[in-house]
């Protein structure tokens, strides 16, 4: 195996179109030194991205937020933009593993491997971040739901790579939350995660995000439901419904570290939880 | 194999290994530098912890390539000839350990966390180090040797 560490982004991408089937990306390498480590793949050539200058800043240009797909989790959680605009990011990258997995793990790779049992996405769907792709035919910027396919897949060509994320700052700055459930151990990845953002006149709610993750293969986001919530006053029975309609519009996943039963009761409690916080500021 | 230069504790050496070693097989193997210990191999336990630009990191989880051109530190490198560095006397003062298998990798993440925070409170500390077990559960004396370098205990 040979280890590769191109000095643009377009000699990574002229790299990864000569080695198609044999070459794989690593950035922080959390996922892929695992995943060499077990046998699962076996490239001959590694392109790593970490040589890339500017892949991993963290700044406000037009009104928007752009995170470089190199920025590492830890980075993302400290950065002083992330936490005034985005708690809800803040919180969701701070949960992720150890201080060890964030001072290595980048956001680029978190979103390239698609694995369910994940933090940021959840958060960056509810934001409407869009993902920045750049191949040999240019950029594009695609949506969350445009990107992740499923089970550890996405819809990126062999000759894409992840940028960054963009990430639209609101006009007013609405109430946000992340919250992580683990139901074994601390250290565990995620059985459920919901991040919400919401917006409030006087005690009237006027707009609701809420995505749920790690529970599904994909996160979710109900627009129909996030709906019920706007017009009226967030009440207890207003959330039951919501809560309600979210644990019946998911299908959750079954795998060792939860049912999917199981998931789906803990997403009617969580939702419960993330809006009364939101409501009652 | 690659060719590559590490610098660790100070030190470059120049080496040759397969680029699918880890950083944590590399430092025991080749250097001899056995304070990074494997327990789990998958980024949990935190007994490899070393330092790469002052920032801890599982040497399990890393490529001893993709350390190449970073300041690593180890265990072995805290101590200035014969005198300890202040959080490895402070472990000793507190018996912050009992077997001792865990302890290389508590006290690279404490010098990285009082390097940052220099008064952390207990609070902040036990959130810190939520990523080192310890199968002996010397916990509660760990948290008096960090509290003991933590200006907040005054
Ligand atoms: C102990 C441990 C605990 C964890 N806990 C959590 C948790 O609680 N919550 C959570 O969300 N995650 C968790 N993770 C997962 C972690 O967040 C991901 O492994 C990490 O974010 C991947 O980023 P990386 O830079 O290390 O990716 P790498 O390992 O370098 O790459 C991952 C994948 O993405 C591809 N890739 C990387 N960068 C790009 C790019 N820019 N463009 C295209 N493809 C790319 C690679 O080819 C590879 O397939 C945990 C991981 C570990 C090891
Ligand atoms: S051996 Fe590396 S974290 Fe456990
Ligand atoms: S002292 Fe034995 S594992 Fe911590």
């Amino acid at each position: 195996m040979r280890f590769l560490q191109p000095g643009t982004l377009e000699e990574a991408i002229s790299t990864r179109v000569d080695n198609p089937e044999q070459s794989v990306i690593i950035a922080g390498g959390t996922a892929v030194v695992l995943m060499l480590q077990h046998g699962l793949i076996a490239p001959e050539v590694l392109i790593s991205l970490e040589k890339i200058p500017g892949l991993d800043s963290i700044r406000i240009e037009d009104n928007r937020l752009h995170i470089g797909a190199l920025a590492k989790l830890g980075d993302v959680a400290d950065s002083r933009l992330v936490r005034q605009y985005f708690p809800a990011l803040f919180a969701a990258c701070a949960a992720v593993g150890n201080v060890r997995v964030r001072n290595q793990a980048t956001l680029g790779g978190n979103l390239a491997e698609a694995d369910y049992a994940s933090d940021p996405p959840a958060a960056l769907m509810m934001l409407d971040a869009l993902v920045e792709v750049k191949g040999i035919s240019g950029t594009r910027q695609i949506s969350l739901p445009d990107l992740l396919l499923g089970f550890l897949t996405t819809t990126l060509e062999p000759d894409e790579l992840i940028t960054g994320v963009i990430i639209p700052i609101p006009t007013e700055q609405p109430r946000m939350a992340y919250l992580r459930y683990n139901n074994r151990s601390s250290e565990d990845r995620p059985c459920v995660g919901i991040a919400a953002s919401a917006t409030f006149n006087d005690a009237i709610c006027t707009g609701l995000r809420l995505t749920v993750g790690a529970a599904c293969e994909i996160p979710t986001r109900l627009s129909e439901i996030e709906a019920l919530a706007v017009g009226s006053p967030l009440t207890d029975t207003r959330i039951h419904e919501i809560a309600e309609g979210y644990a019946a519009g998911i299908e959750t996943i079954d795998d060792l570290q939860s049912s999917a039963w199981y998931r789906t009761q803990m997403i009617r409690v969580h939702i419960q939880r993330v809006l009364k916080g939101l409501r009652d500021g | 194999m690659s060719n590559a230069t590490l610098k660790v504790n100070g030190k470059e050496y120049r080496l040759s290994f397969s680029p699918h070693q880890t950083l944590l097989h590399v430092l025991r193997e080749e250097l001899g530098l056995v304070g990074a210990r494997e327990g789990c191999g998958i980024g949990i336990c935190g007994s490899c912890t070393v330092l790469v630009d002052g920032r801890t990191i599982s040497s399990c989880l890393m490529l001893a390539v993709q350390a190449a051109g970073h300041d690593i530190t180890t265990v072995e490198g805290l101590a200035d000839d014969e005198k300890l560095h202040r959080v490895q006397r402070a472990f000793i003062d507190h018996f912050g350990f009992q077997c001792g298998y865990c302890t290389p990798g508590f006290i690279l993440s404490t010098v990285a966390l009082l390097a940052n925070h220099t008064n952390p409170s207990a609070e902040e500390i036990r959130e810190y180090l939520s990523g080192n077990l310890c199968r002996c559960g010397s916990y509660p004396n760990i948290l008096k040797a960090v509290m003991s370098l933590s200006d907040s205990e005054v």
